[in-house]
C-alpha cells in the first residue's frame, strides 16, 4: 500500500516539474513561431535598426531594448545600495522594537499594484522630479566630462531617468527583504568574531557578513532585476512612449519592450506588425535568459575568489 | 591570595541581562602571562564573565555591567574606552570554529589591517608567524590561498586562534574552545594553551575540569553567578577551601 502511495506521490510531484518544462518550451516554440515572418524579414538587423515605423512596415528593436536595459540598469543602481541600507539598519542597528513594523512597512511597499506606481510617477513625481531633481542633477552631474552628457537636455520629468527611479522603487522592497533574510541567518557567533577583533559594525556587514550571505544576496538582486526588466505598466506611464533615440540623454523619453507591447499590441495589423512585437517579447524572453545565466556564472566567480569550499 | 602584577581586575563587579542578575559581587585578579580557566555548571556565568572582558556585551542593548574592570589599571568599563581598540589588546576564540568565508591568509591578514598598515613582505611574514604560533603552518603552508572553510574542524579552530594572535593582543579569551573538537584536536589546542602563555594572558572558559586542571594556573569555581571559590589551580582541586567546590569537583553536584 505504502509503496503504491510513495510511488504515485512521486509521480505526480515528477508531473508537475515536467509540466514546467513542458510550459517553458511552449512559450519558446509559440513565440518563435509567432515572430517568424519578421525574423525572416529583417534577421539580426532587427535588433541593431533604431527605426521603429509601423505604417511603413519598418520594424528594429533597438529603441525598445535600449529602454528595457537601461531603465533596468538604473533601477539597480540605486536600489542595490539603497536596500543593503535598509537590510543592514534592520539587522544591526535598529532598536528592536522598530524592526517589526518597518520590515513589514517595507514589504507593503511590494503589495502596491504597479499601475498605482504608473500613475503616481505621472501624476505626482514626474513633476516634482522635473522642477527640482532634474536641475539639480544637471548643475553637479552634468558638468562632469562623458557622463555629464546623460544628463543633458530639457527636464520633461517622465524619461528613461524617471522610469528606472519608479523601478528601483518598485523593486526595492523585493532586494531589501531577501537581504534581511539572508544577514538575519548569519550566526551570532561568526559576527562576535569579527567584533571580536576590532570591527565596527561598517566592517562586519560589509567584510564578513556579505561574503557570508553571497549567494542569496545575488539571488535577490537577480529577484529585482527580472521584476525590473519584466515590469510593464509603472514603465508605461513614465517612460515617454517614444520610438525616436537621438541622444544619450536618460532625461529623454524613450520606450521598453514592455511598454511598446502593452501599447501597440491591441492595434497591430496581422502580419510583420504582430510578428515585429512577438520578437520583440521573444527578445526579452532571451535577456531574461541571459540574467539568469549571469547570474550563476558570477556566483561560481565569488567562489572561487574565496577559495572554494571543498 | 594574592597576585602581584595583575593585569586584569575585577571589582565588585555585577552584571545584568535586562532585569536578570547575572553576575553578583565578582572580585580577583588575573597575573600576566598566566591562564587561569573559570568552571562551573552551565548557566553559572562563566561565559558571561568572559565576554565583558571585550565589551562583547556592547552589542546587545539590554545587557549592562556595573563596578570596575580594571585593564592595567584603567577601567574597562568607562565609556571613553575606544572598544575597538580594546578588541584588538583583548583576542577572542569561541565555542565553534568560525573561519571567515574567505581564503585562509585573508582569515588571518584580515584583523591585522583593521589595525596596522603593513606592506605585502610584513603581512606575509605576520601571516607565517602567527600560524606558526598555533602550530598550523606545516598543514596549511601550501594551500594558503584555498577557503578557510575548507579546513577539518580542529585546523579551522587553530586558524581561529592564528586570527586571533595575528593582531598581537596582550590577552586570549577562549570560550570553550574544545567543546566542538575530537580528543585529538583537543589535545593539540591545550598543548597550544601551554605555549601561548610564554606571550599571552590567558582566559579559558571550560566545562571539562580535567582540562582545566591540565593547562591552567589559576581556577575560579562559579555557581549561579557567584564566585565561589577562586585559587592556584593545584590548591583548588586538591585542597578546596569550600564544601560547594569540593563537591563540584569531585562530581558529587553538577
Amino acid at each position: 500500500m505504502t509503496k503504491l502511495g510513495d510511488r504515485l506521490f512521486s509521480g505526480v510531484a515528477r508531473s508537475f516539474a515536467v509540466l514546467t518544462l513542458v510550459l517553458l518550451a511552449g512559450i519558446i516554440v509559440a513565440l518563435t513561431v509567432a515572430s517568424w515572418p519578421s525574423i525572416q524579414a529583417y534577421g539580426i538587423g532587427f535588433l541593431f535598426s533604431p527605426e521603429w515605423n509601423p505604417p511603413m512596415e519598418k520594424f528594429g528593436a533597438l529603441v525598445p531594448v535600449y529602454g528595457t536595459l537601461v531603465t533596468a540598469l538604473i533601477a539597480l543602481v540605486i536600489a542595490v545600495p539603497v536596500s543593503f541600507g535598509i537590510a543592514l539598519f534592520l539587522t544591526e542597528l535598529s532598536p528592536r522594537w522598530l524592526r517589526r513594523p518597518l520590515g513589514t512597512a517595507i514589504e507593503l511597499l511590494a503589495a502596491i499594484p504597479s499601475i498605482v506606481y504608473g500613475m503616481w510617477g505621472l501624476l505626482v513625481f514626474a513633476p516634482i522630479f522635473a522642477q527640482y531633481v532634474q536641475p539639480a542633477l544637471q548643475n553637479t552631474l552634468g558638468h562632469l566630462p562623458l557622463i555629464g552628457r546623460l544628463f543633458a537636455g530639457p527636464p520633461l520629468g517622465i524619461g528613461l531617468l524617471c522610469a528606472g527611479v519608479i523601478l528601483a522603487i518598485m523593486i526595492i522592497p523585493y532586494i531589501a527583504s531577501v537581504m534581511r533574510d539572508v544577514f538575519e541567518v548569519t550566526p551570532a557567533m561568526l559576527k562576535e568574531s569579527a567584533y571580536g577583533l576590532g570591527c565596527t559594525t561598517w566592517e562586519v556587514v560589509w567584510r564578513v557578513v556579505l561574503p557570508y550571505t553571497k549567494t542569496g544576496v545575488v539571488g535577490g538582486v537577480m529577484l529585482g532585476l527580472g521584476r525590473a526588466l519584466g515590469e510593464t505598466m509603472a514603465v508605461t506611464f513614465v517612460i515617454g512612449n517614444t520610438n525616436f533615440l537621438s541622444t544619450a540623454s536618460l532625461f529623454a523619453p524613450g520606450n521598453s519592450i514592455t511598454s511598446a507591447l502593452a501599447n501597440e499590441f491591441a492595434e497591430a495589423d496581422p502580419g510583420l506588425h504582430t510578428a515585429a512585437l512577438m520578437e520583440l517579447g521573444l527578445i526579452l524572453f532571451v535577456i531574461t535568459l541571459c540574467v539568469l545565466v549571469v547570474s550563476k556564472l558570477l556566483l561560481q566567480r565569488l567562489s572561487k575568489g574565496e577559495g572554494g569550499r571543498s | 591570595m594574592d597576585i602581584a602584577n595583575a593585569q586584569l581586575e575585577f571589582r565588585n563587579f555585577n552584571f545584568y541581562y535586562g532585569k536578570f542578575h547575572a553576575l553578583k559581587n565578582i572580585n580577583f585578579r588575573m597575573a600576566r602571562h598566566t591562564v587561569t580557566a573559570f568552571i562551573g555548571p552551565s548557566g553559572c556565568g562563566k561565559s558571561t564573565l568572559l565576554r565583558t572582558i571585550n565589551r562583547m556585551y556592547d552589542l546587545y542593548p539590554d545587557q549592562r555591567a556595573e563596578g570596575e574592570l580594571l585593564f592595567d589599571g584603567r577601567n574597562l568599563l568607562a565609556s571613553d574606552i575606544d572598544v575597538s581598540i580594546l578588541r584588538a589588546k583583548i583576542g577572542m576564540v569561541f565555542q565553534k570554529p568560525t573561519p571567515f568565508p574567505m581564503s585562509i591568509y585573508d582569515n588571518i591578514a584580515f584583523g591585522v589591517r583593521l589595525h596596522e598598515k603593513l606592506s605585502v613582505a610584513e603581512m606575509d611574514e605576520r601571516v607565517e608567524w602567527a600560524l606558526r604560533k598555533a602550530a598550523l603552518w606545516e598543514e596549511v603552508k601550501d594551500k594558503l590561498k584555498q577557503s578557510g572553510m575548507s579546513l577539518s574542524g580542529g585546523q579551522q579552530q587553530r586558524l581561529c586562534i592564528a586570527r586571533g594572535i595575528a593582531v598581537k593582543p596582550e590577552v586570549l579569551l577562549l570560550d570553550e574552545p574544545t567543546s566542538a573538537l575530537d580528543p585529538i584536536s583537543t589535545s593539540r589546542i591545550e598543548e597550544l594553551v601551554d605555549e601561548l602563555k610564554k606571550e599571552f594572558t590567558i582566559v579559558i572558559v571550560t566545562h571539562n575540569m580535567q582540562q582545566a586542571a591540565r593547562i591552567s594556573d589559576y581556577t575560579a569555581y562559579m555557581y549561579l553567578g557567584e564566585m565561589v571559590e577562586f585559587g592556584v589551580t593545584d590548591e583548588l582541586f586538591l585542597k578546596p577551601k569550600r564544601k560547594e567546590t569540593e563537591d563540584y569537583i569531585t562530581g558529587r553536584f553538577g
